[in-house]
């Protein structure tokens, strides 16, 4: 071995119970305490295995060797990021219009933050939550990892609590509206690496605030993981809103757990978009824990290749009169695989509930599948559910129409993908989100 | 006017794979410039499929014969192609594109038949289309709906003669375009069809319809009988009037397939 492998090989640290004692080596007590507690978790949690209705379609073990990830924040998570902003990293963010904030997070560590003075001094807080966790009083020591994405929710959720690295910590006080986005804009380098990061959002009453988190990275040629642990908390009618824009390289895998509550009148709406990575499983689970609370669930991919993406959903409707509407639409091209397992519960009590599931898949070659399981689990009288899944490949009737008018078939079959994802597409954030994902699917179409 | 057809049918045969029996079993047509023809039929005679044909559609094979457009081999080109070289065909069934508005589509369309490199300006567009929609008696608003999603039959054939008016072709080909149009909208569309061919003389129709009704609005230069998968007597004006009077059975007895 030369003299740099060495040196490289010292500075490895794989997934184990010294790196949990490292990443937590200047946390106060009760955090260091709850890393601990969640790595017993996570080795006494057995990996998920496509025996289980959960991970049937998705064989993560095999997908992804996490013996083999060494941690991307190396032997020193405390070492201060010395190196200038990734070019892809800079170009994403230089096509976001305004935002109200925005903060950066390199290989897992918060690298630059940046607030509307004003709005600062309205006392909304955006930090990094590793500087939170030190600093801030009793309310992260009572909300992270305990309500929304607890160690107890999982292998990965409890792999999360015991080694993330840094997050994003973000409160808007009661009463405070935002009218433009805060952005998280994160960027991966190192191949064969894993990244745990999280982020917890806190929405006082009445307040508002939308949060788009933004992931890129190259190309891998070797498994590399970011798992992300997001935990949002819309107190009495707040609103929130938070976009997942996944475009990362080829070897990526993103495995996010997100958890939202919404509260009394609160609206509390999640959008994912994946359209990067080799392997993207989002967990998604919405908690309508008080009356008149909404949740609208947007999501919107499209693979091609052989990327995979698995969500798997969950509308808690705990509070009576609360309303969800979920709609994830996706079209898949090559040997792309999607799947899609949703479940409306409506738990004992919640009466008045108005839940909606649906998922609709568009097909583009032979190899390309698509699963799509949606389910419903009522426990409560005078409720209104509905439920519904497509898979449907390309009408070559609509072809024909519009290659009968002039469009190339390159161009008819962009333009039927586009109409088809439209309807979420024209629900997306303005200011940058639409134009990004126009760019990723036209290119993904060949037509850049 | 210039007496070679622009386009010349000449023994068309054409089916559907799979099925053995020809829909179409030797069609011979010429349209000169500038000139309108009618089809009339019974149902099930292969009007639609010739039209399909004409316009490319995949889903049938022709068998023999053969179809020129102004001298050029319209069979050896894809449906984009013959659209480019001045093909269009109003559809008798319009296509539903859910999340495609009818602006968006004619754009995309039109930019289709620009040189590569070169862009459609924008503006002018815009201007086309609201005068093309004023000349239907269209609301604007139409032009941000869906293509043919969740419009009325009516509005579904409308779209159809919009989408002609803004692509000026110089063969329309006009499946049952009067069918499901109130008399009103009848009037309209045909009035828009006679204004395009003002505006251009050269244009050539081929006009496929079950009721003599619109072509006292459209008038015909030739009205064929197809029955059966062939034109069995081609003729003027007054060949529609005689089968509103007297309808197909004569055809249908002499020429069982
Ligand atoms: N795709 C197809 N597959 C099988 N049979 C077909 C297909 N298209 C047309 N046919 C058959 O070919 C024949 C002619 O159909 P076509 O639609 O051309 O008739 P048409 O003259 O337009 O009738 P109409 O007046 O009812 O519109 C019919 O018997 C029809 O069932
Ligand atoms: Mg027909």
């Amino acid at each position: 071995m030369s003299q740099v492998a060495v040196a490289s090989e010292r500075q490895r640290r794989t997934i184990d119970r010294s790196a949990v004692l490292k990443a937590g080596a200047a946390d106060p007590a009760w955090l260091r305490t709850r890393r601990e507690d969640a790595w017993d978790t996570y080795t006494a949690t057995p990996m998920p295995s496509t025996r289980s209705e959960e991970w049937r379609y998705t064989d993560v073990a095999r997908m992804l060797p996490l013996e083999e990830l060494t941690l991307a924040r190396g032997d020193d998570p405390e070492a201060p990021y010395g190196g200038a902003l990734p070019e892809g990293l800079r170009r994403a963010m230089e096509q976001d219009r305004d935002s109200a904030g925005r903060i950066v997070d390199v290989d897992g560590s918060i690298i630059a933050v940046e607030l509307d003075e004003t709005l600062a001094a309205r006392g909304v807080v955006l930090s990094s939550l590793r500087e939170a966790a030190r600093n801030g009083g009793g309310e992260i020591e009572a909300l992270l990892a305990t309500e929304a994405v607890p160690a107890s929710d999982g292998k990965f959720p409890a792999l999360n609590a015991a080694l993330w690295s840094d997050g994003v910590f973000l409160r808007i006080p009661r009463g405070v509206r935002l009218e433009r986005p805060i952005r998280l804009s994160r960027w991966v380098s190192r191949p064969g690496t894993a990244t745990f990061t999280r982020v917890l959002i806190v929405a006082e009453e009445l307040s508002q605030v939308s949060f788009v988190d933004e992931i890129l990275s190259p190309d891998f040629e070797v498994a590399t993981l970011v798992n992300t642990a997001v935990e949002i908390f819309a107190r009495g009618a707040a609103r929130v809103q938070y976009v997942s824009l996944q475009r990362m390289g080829r070897g990526a895998c993103y495995l996010a757990n997100q958890r939202t509550l919404a509260e009394r009148d609160s609206t509390l709406d999640t959008l994912n978009v994946a359209l990067g990575g080799s392997l993207g499983r989002v967990d998604l689970n919405a908690r309508l824990v008080g009356p008149g609370a909404n949740s609208d669930m947007l999501g919107l991919y499209f693979g091609d290749t052989d990327q995979h993406f698995d969500f798997n959903t969950s509308q808690d409707h705990v509070a009576p009169h609360a309303h969800s509407d979920l709609l994830y639409k996706g079209a898949l091209d090559g040997s792309a695989k999607g799947i899609f397992r949703g479940i409306i519960r409506v738990h004992e009590g919640a009466q008045g509930t108005d839940a909606y599931q649906t998922n609709r898949n568009l097909i583009l070659s032979e190899q390309a599948v698509a699963t799509s399981l949606p389910n419903l689990e009522i426990g409560a009288d005078d409720v209104r559910c509905s439920h519904g899944a497509t898979v449907g490949q390309l009408d070559p009737e609509a072809l024909f129409y519009l290659m009968s008018r002039g469009l190339k078939r390159g161009q008819a079959e962009r333009l039927v993908v586009m109409g088809f994802l439209g309807e979420v597409m024209s629900r997306l954030p303005m200011g940058g989100v639409v134009e990004k994902v126009t760019d990723a699917i036209e290119s993904k179409l060949g037509y850049v | 006017m210039d007496d070679t057809p622009i386009l010349a049918v000449t023994g068309l045969r054409a089916r559907v794979p799979g099925v053995d029996l020809d829909i179409l079993k030797g069609v011979d047509l010429a349209i000169r410039p500038g000139e309108i023809h009618a089809i009339m039929g019974p149902n099930g005679s292969g009007k639609s499929t010739l039209a399909k044909v004409i316009a490319g559609h995949p889903a049938y094979e022709p068998t023999d014969g053969s179809i020129d457009l102004r001298g050029e081999d319209l069979l050896e080109m894809e449906p984009d192609e013959r659209a480019q070289a001045g093909v269009f065909m109003a559809f008798q069934y319009p296509v539903e594109i859910p999340g495609v508005s009818i602006a968006n589509f004619l754009r995309t369309a039109l930019q289709a038949r620009l040189e590569n490199g070169d862009e459609l300006d924008l503006f002018d567009f815009q201007e086309l289309l609201m005068e093309r929609m004023e000349l239907l008696d269209m609301d604007v608003a139409f032009a941000q709906r869906p293509v043919n999603d969740g419009f009325s039959g009516g509005e579904k054939k409308r779209n159809e003669i919009l989408q002609m008016a803004v692509l000026k072709p110089s063969l329309a080909v006009m499946d049952e375009t009067d069918s499901g149009l109130d008399i009103d909208a009848l009037k309209i569309v045909s009035n828009g069809v006679n204004t395009l061919k003002r505006e251009n003389p050269e244009m050539s129709v081929l006009l496929i319809t079950h009721y003599q009704r619109i072509l006292d609005h459209i008038v015909p230069d030739v009205v064929h009988v197809m029955v059966g998968g062939r034109i069995v007597e081609s003729g003027g004006p007054e060949v529609a009037l005689e089968l509103e009077a007297r309808g197909y059975e004569e055809y249908r007895n002499v020429h069982v397939a």
